[in-house]
C-alpha cells in the first residue's frame, strides 16, 4: 500500500497541489439474515480503492478510483488536482488548515476472536437456534434475525508526512419479531432496533448479546403489544432505556455539535446548528446530571480508532460539562476558522468519499443513579424502551422520539405495558430537565450504523454510551 | 467508462466458468462527480468511479451471494468464490427461481444525456456560479450541491436473460439563507443542459427574500397548500411501507384492495417509462419494470411484485426488484400522482387561512399500518390569508397519517414537478391543496 501511496501523493504535488493526503482501502463484509426460519441471504462484500485530497489553488479537490495500478492513481491525483482548480475559479477565500503533527503508526481493533474466524456454519446455527427461540407464537408473522461484520484495512499518507495503517474490526446481530392482528402491528427487537447493535470487537460481543437467550422474550412482548393500552398522553415523567438515551444523545447533542454544520457547510442537507460559536463555554445546555463526551479512545464504540481520515489522533473532549455547552466536533478546517485544532473528528465512509466531520463515540457520562430508583422515586409516567421513530428539526432543537414500548409507572411502580408512545420536546428544555442519569453499572456502550451526512450521501458507523436517565414535564402521547 | 455491451461479454465469460447450478451476474460501472457550495463558495468537490459486481448462485436448493467493488477480473473470480462460499452453508429451501427473458424485453427508454456523461468540475463551476451570483447580488447566502452520474448496469443469467443499459442523472438542489430566513429549490434531469439553472436561482432566492423574519404561530389543524417537493414525502413514505407486495403479504400495507380509501382526485402510478423520471428498462432481477396502477381515484388497485412474492401469489413480477435475495420485498421507483387541473399560482385563492408548504424535514414513520408520520416544515412556511399568501410563519412540526390527508385533498394542480425523496428515487409530485393538515408543535 505504501508504494502507491507516494505515487498518489508524489502525483498530485507534481500536478500542483500544496497538500495531498491519501487512504487506500481494502474492506471485507459479511451479512447473514434468517427470516421466517430460512436463511434469507449470505453475503460477502469486498472492496478496495483509494481516495486522493488535494488542496490546490487554495481549493479542495478529492478523487477516488478502484483501481490500484500506478497508471489509475496517477491519473485520479492529477483529476484531483483539476478539480480543486476548478473550484479555486470561482472561489475568493483559500483554504486553510489547523496544525497537526504528522503521525506514523499502526492500531488495530482490539478482539478476543476475530469474527472472521468463526465459520459460516456457527452463524448459521445461532441464527437458527435465535429464529426457532421466536417461532413458538402463531400472532409473530414475521421472525428476522441477523449477523453482521466487518474488516478495514487503512492506510493513510499525508504530504505532511503522516504514514498511518490501521485494521478496524466490526461485529453486530440483532433479532425482531413482528407481531400482526387485524388493526394492529407491532415489532420488538434486540439489542437495539433497527436490525441490530453493533461494535468494534471480536465474536465475543456476540456471545454476549446472547441472541437465542432472549428471542423468545421479545416475541412475547412485541404479542403483548398487539392488545396492550394506548400509551396515556399528558405532561409527565419519562425515564428512558439506554438505548434510547444513545439516539437521544446522537440526535440532540451530536449533531448540533458538529462544527461543519455550525458554519454553514451542510446547511443545504442536513442543517446546521442552534449551538452557534458564540454560546460556546455560556450556554447551559442541560442540567447539572448532563456530561456529554467525545471519546474515540472508548472501546468498544463504533466510533473508536488509531487516528481520524486526516490524520489526527483519537482523544476524548468534552462538549457538555456538567450542562455546559463546552465543545465542538471539528476538522483541521473548521478548527481553524474558530481557532482552535482539531479534536480529531473527520471520517470518510470508505475510499470514494471525502471526510466530512463525523461523530465518534459521543457519550452521556454515567451519574449516579439506577433505573429501579428512577422508576420507585416517579409518581406517574412512563418508561420507554427501543426506539421506534426519529425525528428532528434542522437546527437540532425540535424533536419527536417514538419508541417499540412503554411501560406506565404509577406511584414508583410500573402498573401496565403502553403501546405506540411518542415523546416531544426542545433540546435544551429537554436535558434541563434531566434530573438523574444511572451509573456506570448501567451504562452500555451502543451503536448507530445508519447515520446519514454529506453530499454525496454518506453512512456512518457511530458509537454512544448510554444509561437510563429521567426528564420531568415532558410531553408524551400515543401515535394515532 | 465500459459500454454495456462490455459488461454484457464480461458477464457472459463469467457464467462460462458456472460448473453446476444457476447463476446471476450484475455488473454496473458508476462514474459520480458532485460540486458542492456553501457560503456561495464551492467548499467540496469531489469525483468517484468505480466498478461493482453481484454474484448469486443457487444450486441444490440453495442461494448464496458475494458481491465485490473492483476493477480487474479477479473481481469476478473473487464474487464468485465468495458466492459459492455463502451458497454453502445455507440451508436447503424454497428458492426463487432466475427470471427468463420474455418478449418486449428493450423497449422501454433510458434515460441518457452525453451532456452529462461529459460533464467536467469546470462545467459544475460555471453552473453554481449562476446560483451564487444571484444569491450574492440578493445579498444572500447560497448553498447546494450539482452532482452528474453516469452508470451502466449488465444482468446476465444462465436463464439466458441480458440486459444492460446506460443511463445519467444531473442533480441540482439549493438552499439561499438569508439574515432570518431560507429558501429551497432543485431541478432534476437525465440531461444537465436541461437543467433550468437561472430559473432555479430566482425561485431559491425569491422563496428565501420572502421567509425573513417569520413569526411563530400555534399549532393545531391547517388547511395546506403542500408544495411538489413536500408531495414527494408523502408518495415516498407509501411507496416504502405499502405499495410493495410483501408487505402486503406480511400485513404490514395500509393497502386495502378495492376500497376507497383517499379522494377520487388522487391516482399514483409507477411507471418506468416516464420520460421526466428518469426511465429505466429492468429491475435488478434484469426483469422488465412494467406500469402498475397503484391509486386508481382514491382506491387501492395494487401494488408492485419481484419474483419471490409474485410467486407466493402466482403473479407475474411486475419488475420492481431490488437485488435478490432480500428482505425488504419490491420497491416502486418511478413514482407519479397524475396532475389535477388547477394552476398551482390559483389553488391559494379559495383559502381563507391555511398554510403553503415548500418542503419537509426529517420526515419518518411513526406508524406504518396507519401510515402516521412525522417531520418538520423548512425553509419556506407562509401563512395564507383570504386568498393570498401574507407572511412567513416559523417552522411546524407535523404529525399526520399520510391516507387521510391524502381523503381531503380539495385540488391537485396541473403542474408537476421532479424531486428526489431521501431514497434517491425520483418522484413526481403536483401541487396539493388538502382540507386539514395536523401540526403539533
Amino acid at each position: 500500500m505504501r508504494d502507491l501511496s507516494e505515487r498518489a501523493l508524489d502525483a498530485a504535488s507534481a500536478a500542483g497541489a500544496s497538500y495531498a493526503d491519501c487512504r487506500i482501502i481494502n474492506s471485507t463484509v459479511q451479512r447473514l439474515t434468517v427470516k421466517n426460519g430460512v436463511v434469507a441471504s449470505v453475503e460477502v462484500f469486498e472492496d478496495e480503492g483509494i481516495g486522493i485530497r488535494v488542496i490546490a489553488g487554495g481549493a479542495w479537490g478529492f478523487a477516488g478510483v478502484d483501481d490500484l495500478s500506478p497508471a489509475s492513481i496517477e491519473e485520479t491525483a492529477r483529476h484531483a488536482v483539476s478539480i480543486a482548480k476548478a473550484s479555486s475559479r470561482v472561489n475568493r477565500i483559500p483554504v486553510r488548515l489547523a496544525p497537526a503533527p504528522a503521525l506514523v503508526g499502526e492500531f488495530r481493533t482490539p478482539v478476543v476472536r476475530d469474527p472472521f474466524e468463526v465459520s459460516l456454519d456457527d452463524k448459521v446455527d445461532l441464527l437458527m437456534r435465535t429464529d426457532e427461540a421466536m417461532s413458538h407464537l402463531a400472532q409473530i408473522r414475521v421472525r428476522e434475525c441477523s449477523l453482521e461484520f466487518g474488516r478495514e484495512i487503512k492506510h493513510f499518507a499525508s504530504s505532511d508526512g503522516a504514514r498511518l495503517d490501521q485494521i478496524i474490526i466490526e461485529s453486530g446481530g440483532g433479532l425482531d419479531a413482528t407481531a400482526t392482528s387485524d388493526d394492529e402491528v407491532q415489532t420488538r427487537s434486540f439489542p437495539n432496533s433497527f436490525g441490530r447493535h453493533q461494535v468494534r470487537a471480536g465474536w465475543e460481543a456476540i456471545e454476549a448479546f446472547d441472541l437465542p437467550g432472549n428471542a423468545g422474550r421479545i416475541a412475547e412482548e412485541a404479542v403483548a403489544l398487539l392488545t396492550a393500552a394506548e400509551c396515556p398522553a399528558g405532561t409527565m415523567t419519562v425515564i428512558l432505556d439506554a438505548t434510547q438515551a444513545a439516539l437521544q444523545v446522537h440526535e440532540s447533542c451530536g449533531h448540533p455539535t458538529e462544527l461543519d454544520r455550525v458554519l454553514g457547510h451542510e446547511a443545504a442537507y442536513a442543517g446546521t446548528s442552534f449551538l452557534t460559536p458564540d454560546l460556546l463555554g455560556t450556554f447551559r445546555y442541560g442540567s447539572e446530571q448532563v456530561t456529554m463526551t467525545a471519546d474515540s479512545t472508548r472501546a468498544p464504540g463504533l466510533g473508536t480508532f488509531g487516528w481520524d481520515d486526516e490524520g489526527v489522533a483519537a482523544q476524548r473532549s468534552v462538549l457538555v460539562d456538567r450542562g455546559l455547552f463546552t465543545g465542538y466536533l471539528s476538522s483541521r478546517e473548521t478548527a481553524e476558522a474558530i481557532g482552535q485544532v482539531s479534536n480529531g473528528c473527520m471520517r470518510a465512509d470508505g475510499w470514494g468519499r471525502l471526510p466530512i466531520i463525523r461523530m465518534t463515540n459521543i457519550n452521556l457520562e454515567p451519574g449516579t443513579s439506577s433505573l429501579e430508583e428512577m422508576i420507585a422515586t416517579t409518581d406517574h409516567g412512563v418508561y420507554l424502551e427501543t426506539n421506534r421513530s426519529w425525528s428532528i428539526d434542522d437546527r437540532r432543537l425540535n424533536f419527536q422520539f417514538g419508541t417499540q414500548n412503554g411501560w406506565e409507572i404509577v406511584d414508583g411502580k410500573r402498573v401496565r405495558l403502553v403501546r405506540n408512545p411518542i415523546y416531544s420536546g426542545q433540546t435544551p428544555e429537554f436535558w434541563g430537565s434531566c434530573d438523574a442519569v444511572a451509573g456506570p453499572a448501567e451504562w452500555q456502550m451502543f451503536g448507530v450504523v445508519n447515520c446519514g451526512k454529506g453530499q454525496p450521501s454518506q453512512l456512518m458507523h457511530v458509537g454512544h454510551g448510554a444509561a437510563p436517565c429521567r426528564f420531568r414535564n415532558v410531553r408524551v402521547e400515543p401515535a394515532r | 467508462m465500459s459500454s454495456g455491451e462490455a459488461l454484457l461479454e464480461l458477464g457472459d465469460r463469467a457464467l462460462a466458468s458456472l460448473s453446476h447450478g444457476e447463476a446471476e451476474v450484475i455488473i454496473s460501472e458508476t462514474r459520480s462527480e458532485l460540486t458542492r457550495f456553501a457560503g456561495n463558495e464551492i467548499h467540496q468537490s469531489v469525483a468517484e468511479r468505480f466498478r461493482h459486481v453481484r454474484v448469486r448462485l443457487i444450486d441444490a436448493g440453495r442461494t448464496g451471494v458475494g458481491e465485490v467493488r473492483g476493477h480487474d477480473d479477479h473481481a469476478i473470480t473473487l464474487a464468485f468464490a465468495a458466492a459459492e462460499d455463502s451458497r454453502r452453508v445455507t440451508a436447503e429451501s424454497e428458492v426463487s427461481p432466475l427470471p427468463r427473458p420474455t418478449p418486449g424485453d428493450g423497449d422501454t427508454p433510458v434515460a441518457f444525456a452525453e451532456a452529462t456523461a461529459d460533464a467536467t468540475p469546470q462545467s459544475r463551476a460555471e453552473l453554481v456560479s449562476i446560483v451564487t451570483d444571484e444569491a450574492a447580488a440578493h445579498r444572500v447566502n447560497a448553498y447546494g450541491a450539482l452532482s452528474t452520474t453516469t452508470t451502466t448496469t449488465a444482468v446476465v443469467t444462465s436463464a439466458g436473460l441480458r440486459r444492460s443499459a446506460t443511463a445519467t442523472q444531473a442533480s441540482l438542489v439549493s438552499v439561499a439563507r438569508g439574515d432570518d430566513g431560507g429558501g429551497y429549490a432543485s431541478r432534476h434531469s437525465a440531461d444537465i443542459d436541461a437543467l433550468d439553472v437561472p430559473a432555479l436561482a430566482a425561485e431559491v432566492v425569491d422563496t428565501c427574500e420572502r421567509n425573513q423574519g417569520a413569526t411563530a404561530i400555534g399549532p393545531g389543524d391547517y388547511e395546506v397548500i403542500l408544495s411538489p417537493y413536500a408531495v414527494t414525502d408523502l408518495l415516498e413514505h407509501l411507496s416504502w411501507g405499502g405499495f410493495s407486495a410483501l408487505a402486503v403479504q406480511e400485513h404490514r400495507s395500509f393497502m386495502r384492495f378495492g376500497e376507497k380509501l383517499m379522494s377520487d382526485m388522487i391516482t399514483i402510478r409507477d411507471d418506468a417509462r416516464t420520460p421526466e423520471i428518469f426511465p429505466f428498462p429492468f429491475d435488478d432481477e434484469g426483469v422488465s419494470t412494467r406500469p402498475v396502477t397503484l391509486i386508481d381515484r382514491g382506491v387501492c388497485a395494487a401494488v408492485v411484485y419481484d419474483t419471490p412474492t409474485a410467486l407466493h401469489d402466482e403473479v407475474a413480477s411486475t419488475g420492481h426488484s431490488l437485488p435478490q435475495p432480500n428482505t425488504w420485498g419490491p420497491l416502486p421507483r418511478h413514482v407519479a400522482m397524475d396532475a389535477g387541473e388547477t394552476p398551482w399560482r390559483d389553488m391559494a385563492g379559495s383559502v381563507s387561512r391555511g398554510l403553503y408548504i415548500t418542503r419537509f424535514w426529517y420526515v419518518r414513520d411513526v406508524h406504518p399500518l396507519r401510515t402516521v408520520i412525522t417531520g418538520m416544515t423548512r425553509e419556506g412556511t407562509f401563512l395564507i390569508e383570504n386568498g393570498s399568501i401574507t407572511r412567513p410563519v416559523k417552522d411546524l412540526r407535523f404529525t399526520q397519517s399520510i391516507v387521510e390527508a391524502l381523503a381531503s385533498v380539495v385540488q391537485v394542480s396541473r403542474e408537476r414537478r421532479l424531486e428526489l425523496g431521501e431514497g434517491e428515487s425520483g418522484v413526481l409530485s403536483p401541487w396539493l391543496h388538502i382540507g386539514r393538515f395536523s401540526f403539533t408543535s
